[in-house]
């Protein structure tokens, strides 16, 4: 069928020499001298920090650059020996198959089998030939009951698994995913991972993918690029790369297990190979702790993890919600009888599945939906009949996404909105304008206009411009999305510099790493109700309502829950803590 | 976001959805013209009534009553305006015959709405756009519509989202003059556009990757086949079309049910 030259086993699959571009009108190359060979059913991350060019690297990979985008382009990309540049984009998206981080935004038909029917039918394809080749891709991707939906009835995970599987159905040899799971929650996140290493493993797809959550990826992997300010930074398999120091210089989120082995190795600790996940850990762990305990003599148990009992919070709760039920006018029932006392200065963490009434929550607290049933108290006080303006000076809510709500021609002016519509004198708001862009670090883009930034820099803006007017409470519905590794330290740092000015924190969020590392109160929340409530320490390693809420333990935790039969703590979720511990347990002082 | 119900087709499986469409479309039209011939209460109710059998049997009578509610602010101003003509129009004398020529035309338009819904209600816009495709709509035109309502409840949580955002920092869209309530609107209206036109960049770049326009011929998953009860179906509407004329132009039907009788 394929006419060309391109014979397997002397060349790549994915064969890119020399290759530089710039986007039109930009004299700033996005990539630079890129070399790259990928060989038939490699399964390779790409990553880097934001902006070092990975989005572009892919649309290089099916022509939508040059073709698409047109620009400068240098170099030689050769797919299944078709060179990109001579070769259409619609006969190279039978080779590459790319999928985008976004699923609503690559499903164009009103049913599902009709959307994997797209590409088909552009191929002319006949009809007893799609109906089978639809069949194989529902089955493939385990989307067969779903056939005859409509797109809006699915959730995030489900259209994920149909953007997949309509680029499964053109069959090309190699799939590019840009963030597949970054709009996902945990548990959608894995299952799209699942299906992706079934491709790669079963179907013998090349598979490359850009992702910022390595805990979840790493095991999958054989190789992993990493580009920076365009140009390959390392080129490798995952244990030769993460073995790296550098590789934590480019904002790179090396797996937390990894993070750690590498800390206790230069504290002297040695474990032996690189290790990539919690059960390579735990079983390098536990040779040593066998070891040890065989040289020491029997010693009382190191020590427990203690936990402080629950203390029923005094004084006047910051918020107060009391019973709240609430149902969508489509007859959703979101909330259930939710009751939640956060104290003034408390840092509280919300987490749950997609759907389970977390954003639905926190939009009760601002009045942006009144419940049908129950009553929410602002410092003491019941907020029924006041407006979300008056509420929202007080409560200050910030958006998942910073698109949804910048509109301004500068950053300045995109600040001083809310200012203005809060009744701020003139030269107060000039004054906390200054105030906010220093805060964030954004005071050199004042003048430029939101849409010219990064994702990063807009979620930024979009922060600073809630902030300003310094409300009491804060809430963040999911901060990390879409942010890498530096870019989330950032926000940590942040965050505690925040709680030191006493603000009461408020986060939604699927990022258990980023929570067992901020160590706030949590509550789980499942089908509108609250499941757990407690401390960090304690809701994320309790198994049972973790599962309850699709959420899944910190990978330090799991480590930990597998080894206490060494006397040790199972309330230990991040490497900090770890990495004490032990230090402490297996360091000089028994060698 | 209650307007955008009625355009989120559910996929409902009923013999009348089966239909072929221009069957359909055909049957429709007739019930159309023949609403439109007539203006006298009698046979404008028996249009109004022949076709609720037909609602139910499509299991639509639920968007339809939908649909109506919606239209009820309407039906009384066609009702009031009728009546309040006339009564001023007759010097001022209510009669029988002007409450029943008010009733008339308001049926008449509750009348033209189930016949709307009866195609809109049971069409997939699926359906709709291949038979635009056989109609030799060209390929492009039929996707911007499948598109276009692909997107509507994508769009509607937006705007609902983008209209929360704005709300919590202090935006109060009802606060103002008629300038300044127009002005209020832009922090929803921009953020909108602008990610329509970001959206649409991708959705480019997604369509190109599924191979579009790769081939000046395209295939169709689904197809339209007309089946015996189109065929039903096509003879019954030009019965139907037939009785219209017939009774329209040779049988004297009464005016009115209830000839002159005043009542103010």
């Amino acid at each position: 069928m394929h006419s060309h030259l391109y014979v397997e086993g002397t060349l790549g699959i994915i064969e890119i020499k020399g290759l530089t571009y710039s986007y039109p009108g930009s004299e700033q190359p996005v990539l630079r001298e890129v070399n790259l060979s990928i060989d038939r059913g490699e399964f390779v991350l790409l990553t880097g920090p934001s902006g070092c060019g990975k989005t572009t690297l892919c649309r290089c990979l099916n022509g939508l650059i040059p073709h698409f985008y047109n620009g400068k382009l240098d170099g030689e990309i050769k797919i299944v020996g078709l060179s990109v540049q001579d070769t259409p984009t619609s006969k190279l998206a039978q080779h590459v198959g790319l999928i985008f981080q976004n699923p609503d935004n690559q499903i164009f038909a009103l049913t599902v089998e009709k959307d994997i029917a797209f590409g088909l039918e552009n191929l002319d394809y006949s009809r007893e030939e799609m109906i089978k080749t639809i069949d194989w891709a529902l089955k493939v991707t385990g989307i067969e009951s779903l056939r005859n939906r409509a797109p809006h009835e699915l959730s995030g995970g489900q259209k994920q698994r149909l953007a997949i599987a309509s680029i499964l159905a053109m069959k090309p040899e190699v799939i590019v995913l840009d963030e597949p799971t970054s709009f996902l929650d945990p548990v959608g996140a894995e299952n799209i991972l699942q299906i992706i290493d079934r491709l790669n493993k079963e179907l013998d797809m090349t598979i490359m993918m850009i992702e910022h959550r390595l805990d979840l990826l790493a095991p999958y992997l054989d190789r992993i690029i990493i580009l920076d300010e365009g140009r390959i930074l390392h080129d490798g398999p995952p244990r030769e790369i993460f073995a790296f120091e550098e590789s934590k210089l480019v904002g790179i989120g090396v797996p937390v297990v990894t993070k750690l082995e590498y800390r206790l190795r230069e504290a002297g600790i040695d474990l032996g190979e690189t290790v990539l996940n919690a059960p390579e850990f735990v079983k390098a762990l536990r040779t040593r702790l066998i070891q040890k305990r065989e040289n020491s003599s029997p010693s009382a148990p190191f020590y427990r993890g203690v936990l402080e009992e629950d203390k029923v919070p005094e004084g006047e709760a910051a918020i107060e919600a009391k019973d709240l039920h609430f149902s969508y006018p489509n007859g959703v029932r979101a909330l259930n009888g939710v009751s939640l006392r956060v104290m003034p200065g408390e840092f509280l963490a919300i987490m749950g599945e997609n759907g389970a009434g977390k954003t639905t929550l926190v939009k009760h607290f601002n009045g942006l939906l009144r419940p049908n049933h129950g009553e929410v108290y602002l410092d003491g006080k019941n907020i029924a009949g006041m407006s979300v303006a008056s509420l929202a000076r007080k409560v200050g809510l910030v958006f998942q996404n910073p698109d949804d709500q910048l509109f301004s021609e500068s950053v300045d002016e995109e600040i001083a909105f809310a200012l203005r519509n809060f009744g701020f004198d003139k030269a107060v708001i000039e004054e906390r304008i200054a105030w906010v862009l220093e805060l964030l670090g954004l005071t050199r883009y004042r003048k430029a206009s939101p849409f010219t930034l990064s994702g990063g820099e807009r979620k930024r803006v979009a922060l600073a411009s809630v902030l300003a007017w310094d409300p009491e409470v804060l809430v963040l519905d999911e901060p990390t999305i879409g942010q890498d590794y530096a870019q989330k330290g950032r926000l940590k740092n942040f965050l505690k510099q925040l709680r030191d000015r006493g603000k009461t924190l408020i986060i939604v969020t699927h990022d258990v790493e980023f929570v067992a590392e901020c160590k706030p109160r949590i509550i789980l929340m499942a089908k509108g109700q609250i499941t757990a409530d407690g401390s960090a320490e304690k809701v994320l390693t309790e198994l049972g309502s973790l599962k309850q809420a699709s959420v899944n333990p910190p990978e330090i935790a799991k480590v930990f829950l597998q080894l206490s039969e060494f006397g040790l703590p199972r309330s230990i979720i991040n490497v900090e803590d770890a990495y004490d511990l032990l230090t402490k347990r297996l360091g000089r002082n028994g060698d | 976001m209650s307007v955008f119900q009625g355009l989120k087709f559910s996929a409902v499986s009923s013999p009348i959805h089966r239909l072929d469409p221009r069957v359909k479309f055909l049957f429709v039209s007739i019930l159309f013209v023949a609403t439109i011939l007539f203006s006298d209460l009698l046979p404008l109710l028996v249009l109004f009534f022949v076709q609720i059998p037909v609602l139910i049997v499509a299991k639509v009578q639920r968007e339809w009553l939908k649909t109506l509610r919606g239209a009820l602010m309407l039906s009384v101003i066609i009702f009031a305006s009728n009546l309040l003509a006339n009564y001023f129009y007759s010097d001022r004398i209510l009669t029988t015959e002007t409450l029943e020529l008010s009733l008339a035309m308001t049926v008449r338009f509750i009348a033209l709405i189930t016949t709307f819904s009866v195609f809109f209600l049971t069409t997939s816009p699926d359906k709709l756009s291949l038979a635009l495709e056989k109609a030799r709509v060209p390929y492009e035109l039929n996707f911007a519509f499948i598109t276009a309502i692909r997107f509507v409840p994508v769009l509607a949580d937006e705007a609902q989202t983008i209209m929360d955002a704005q709300k919590s920092r202090g935006l109060e869209l009802e606060k103002g003059n008629f300038i300044q309530r127009i002005r209020n609107y832009l922090p929803i209206l921009l953020p909108l556009i602008i990610n329509s036109i970001r959206r649409s960049l991708e959705l480019a770049e997604a369509m190109e990757s599924r191979a579009f326009g790769a081939m000046k011929k395209r295939s169709n998953l689904y197809e339209l086949r007309v089946t015996k009860s189109d065929y039903f179906v096509l003879i019954l509407s030009l019965v139907i079309l037939f009785l219209v004329l017939y009774i329209r132009f040779f049988i004297p039907i009464p005016r009115y049910l209830f000839p002159f009788s005043r009542i103010l």
